[in-house]
């Protein structure tokens, strides 16, 4: 039974993809950083760096694959993105996911190329920054750069999360408050999402089997901590929740 | 929480008796489309083994032959003789369920198997032993306290001794035909059954151990009295089945063949019928049973009453069930799936079944993708048909929206059955009363999208009771 809003607002007059040409979406994580300097979409588009809508993808369809020639960042404008890389046995290893408001592509700077797998998990649509020209403005501007490097610090501390020697309970625990926290700061509900990868992907994520994640899931709705209904998510003990998570989080 | 009692008012029922649909599904199944095909089920199924938790599996395994025609059947079923038609049909239906498991991660469990038809127990005792284990092969059963495996019998063709072969195969429900013992009727229908071997295999049943048995009887048969149906009644009684089933028959000859072998003049007429339903829920209810919805009575302590005391209860092509939500998987002929927000259907014709099959092709003939309000309207039309009742704060917060606003044109017509007495109208809640109760899908037809009245029938349902 699903409300078919994946991520519902908390404000719910607030729709998620209301950008234009000329307006970020008010969920967009890199307006913060040129809004900081006083740029919306017109300034970047007036200092030549190249804005563009793309989408929709649909789900299985690639934003980029390992080793494209990197040019741009993106901002999920709705749907989610699942970022992963092959390993040399072909077996697929799940980096991330990312939400409406969120960037991708920030750890193509090191190199110049792609250094992992971007797909759809479900239709998305996206909103292209051509990086070089943002790259130069930031030289100019400090507080772009600060914000550029602080999305580029996160996406590193999301992916070794789970590195560590963590239980499954653990794990999963920091896997929905750490969704749950992403949420909020784009304006979207905290305690009521879709997970909108598959069972195997999260399980992929989290290092576990597929039979694993629903064990904890199952044992996690048995205590009351959250409630399931296919893809619905409801977090019904935040607290508990977060404590379980905290082994991993660390706050 | 919905209460079991129900009120017979014969005038309100009289008045109500129009055809409608009876909503092991909604959409019905008119509702599916020949765009729907075996790659649309194949991706609905890998959506749910996406699922955080995937919900467990429930089969129906349908067999189509009857070694004699009852002349009230509306089922899809071909009569035979010939025992080899079951076995060419078996090698088939494993093919069917190789290709089917391979759709479903294998650590979803299957809560609930069941067996009709046709007449199941036209394949030997054997042989359905050799289905359970086939399906155990490619699937995997849940442990034997927590699962479900029923078959409907007609007891003319099944002994004890089958009975305890189909225990040993796991089996712990199972559903006897009747209809009614008077001998007019059984003549008038074509199905002689007499009271013993009925008896002898409900006690085999309880001897081996079924968690529940289950006695179907039809009121509005040919030649059927007050007098006849009370005697049923009486015996039925006296073996204490944990379950009744008591269905109206509906008289579609046009529709339904067989029934073109019924004198339409030795029908009961609708005050004579009403009469019969009324003296079945006056003695069952002073049995002790209680009432679960639609056409169905359990005792107290059966595991339906118990379900539907705790909210617990489930409606699916097969019936009320206990199980679970769960996904459907259909195998055999004419047999129907419900995987996700999908319906599939297998073909209805043998040949059309038997072609895929052996082409390698899994056999969807038909089916949809329920849409947003297809999945809004099935939650609500469940509530009713389970609980009596829909909880319209609980309902609002599931799927986000305004009741009385997305379903203005509804509340009009319960409004107008409230009037009635049918239901029961608060800002919470919509109940069903005492009265509305036997009219459970005159309530549920308010909130289906597909059935707009136009000058009397849309599509040819049976009659409401």
């Amino acid at each position: 039974m699903s409300s078919g809003i994946v991520f519902p607002r908390t404000d719910s007059s607030i729709i998620a993809d209301d950008g234009d040409s000329l307006t970020f979406c008010s969920t967009c994580a890199f307006s913060q950083a040129c809004l900081s300097e006083g740029m919306d979409k017109s300034a970047l588009m007036d200092l030549h760096v190249l804005v563009e809508h793309v989408g929709p993808l649909h789900a299985g369809e690639h934003v980029f694959r390992e080793g494209d020639a990197f040019g741009a960042i993106a901002a999920v404008r709705a749907g989610t993105v699942k970022t992963y890389m092959l390993d040399s046995d072909g077996r697929e290893q799940v980096l991330g996911f990312h939400l409406p408001g969120e960037v991708i592509g920030l750890n193509a700077v090191h190199d110049d190329r792609y250094p992992c797998n971007a797909v759809a998990l479900d239709t998305v649509m996206l909103c292209r920054f051509s990086f070089p020209r943002i790259a130069l403005l930031a030289t100019r501007l400090p507080n772009l750069q600060r914000h550029l490097f602080r999305l580029m610090s996160r996406d590193i501390g999301v992916a070794s999360m789970f590195a560590g020697d963590h239980s499954a309970d653990e794990r999963m625990a920091a896997f929905l408050i750490g969704f749950s926290r992403r949420l909020a700061q784009r304006g979207f509900s905290p305690r009521r999402f879709q997970l909108t990868m598959s069972r195997t992907d999260i399980a992929n994520y989290l290092r576990q089997a597929p039979e694993t994640v629903s064990r904890v899931l199952r044992r996690f709705e048995r205590d009351g901590l959250v409630s399931i209904k296919q893809r619905d998510v409801e977090i019904l003990d935040m607290p508990r929740l977060e404590a379980i998570a905290l082994a991993v989080l660390r706050h | 929480m919905a209460t079991s009692t129900v009120l017979f008012d014969p005038d309100l029922l009289g008045r109500y008796d129009r055809p409608g649909p009876r909503y092991t599904s909604y959409p019905t199944a008119p509702q599916f489309h020949a765009d729907f095909g075996p790659t649309l089920l194949r991706e609905a199924a890998a959506l749910t083994n996406g699922d955080p938790i995937p919900r467990p599996l429930s089969l129906y395994v349908h067999v189509p032959f009857c070694t004699s025609p009852c002349f009230y059947c509306g089922c899809n079923r071909i009569i035979t003789r010939d025992k080899a038609r079951g076995d060419a049909y078996l090698t088939r239906l494993y093919r069917e369920v190789g290709m089917m498991s391979t759709l479903f991660d294998r650590d979803r469990q299957v809560v609930q198997l069941h067996f009709g038809g046709g007449t199941p127990n036209f394949l030997g005792a054997e042989q359905i032993a050799e289905v359970v284990d086939v399906i155990g092969n490619h699937f995997a059963f849940a442990d034997a306290r927590t699962r479900e495996l029923s078959i409907e019998l007609d007891p003319r063709f099944v002994s004890p001794d089958d009975i305890r072969t189909l225990a040993q195969a796991g089996f712990n429900r199972a559903s006897l035909g009747v209809q009614d013992f008077d001998p007019a009727v059984q003549k008038a229908v074509n199905r002689i059954q007499s009271v013993e071997e009925t008896l002898d295999i409900i006690g085999a049943c309880r001897a081996n151990g079924f968690r529940s048995v289950n006695v179907d009887l039809i009121y509005g048969l040919p030649l059927q009295t007050l007098d006849g149906f009370e005697r049923t009644l009486e015996i039925a009684l006296q073996a204490r089945p944990d379950r009744f089933a008591i269905y109206s028959y509906a008289h579609l000859p046009k529709l339904f063949r067989p029934q073109q072998q019924i004198c339409e003049e030795d029908l009961p007429s609708p005050q004579v019928k009403l009469a019969l339903l009324q003296r079945a829920i006056e003695r069952l209810g002073a049995a002790g049973y209680v009432y679960i919805g639609m056409d169905h009575f359990a005792l107290p302590e059966d595991d339906l009453a118990r379900a539907q005391s705790h909210g617990d209860l489930h409606r699916n092509f097969m019936g009320y069930t206990t199980c679970a939500d769960s996904d459907l998987i259909g195998l055999g002929v004419s047999a129907i799936s419900h995987v996700g927000p999908t319906f599939s259907q297998n073909p209805r014709d043998l040949p059309s079944w038997e072609r895929a099959i052996d082409e390698g092709r899994l056999p969807v003939w038909r089916g949809m993708h329920m849409d947003e309000d297809d999945v809004l309207r099935a939650d609500v039309i469940q509530q009713l048909m389970c609980l009596g009742e829909i909880d319209i704060v609980q309902t609002e917060r599931r799927h986000m929206m305004d009741f009385r606003d997305y379903f203005a044109h509804s509340w009009l017509q319960l409004e107008s059955l409230q009037k009635d007495g049918l239901v029961e109208l608060t800002s919470r809640v919509i109940r069903a009363t005492p009265r509305g109760r036997l009219l459970l899908r005159v309530l549920a037809a308010c909130f289906d999208r597909y059935l707009v009245p136009q000058d009397g029938v849309v599509t040819q349902f049976s009659r409401t009771v």
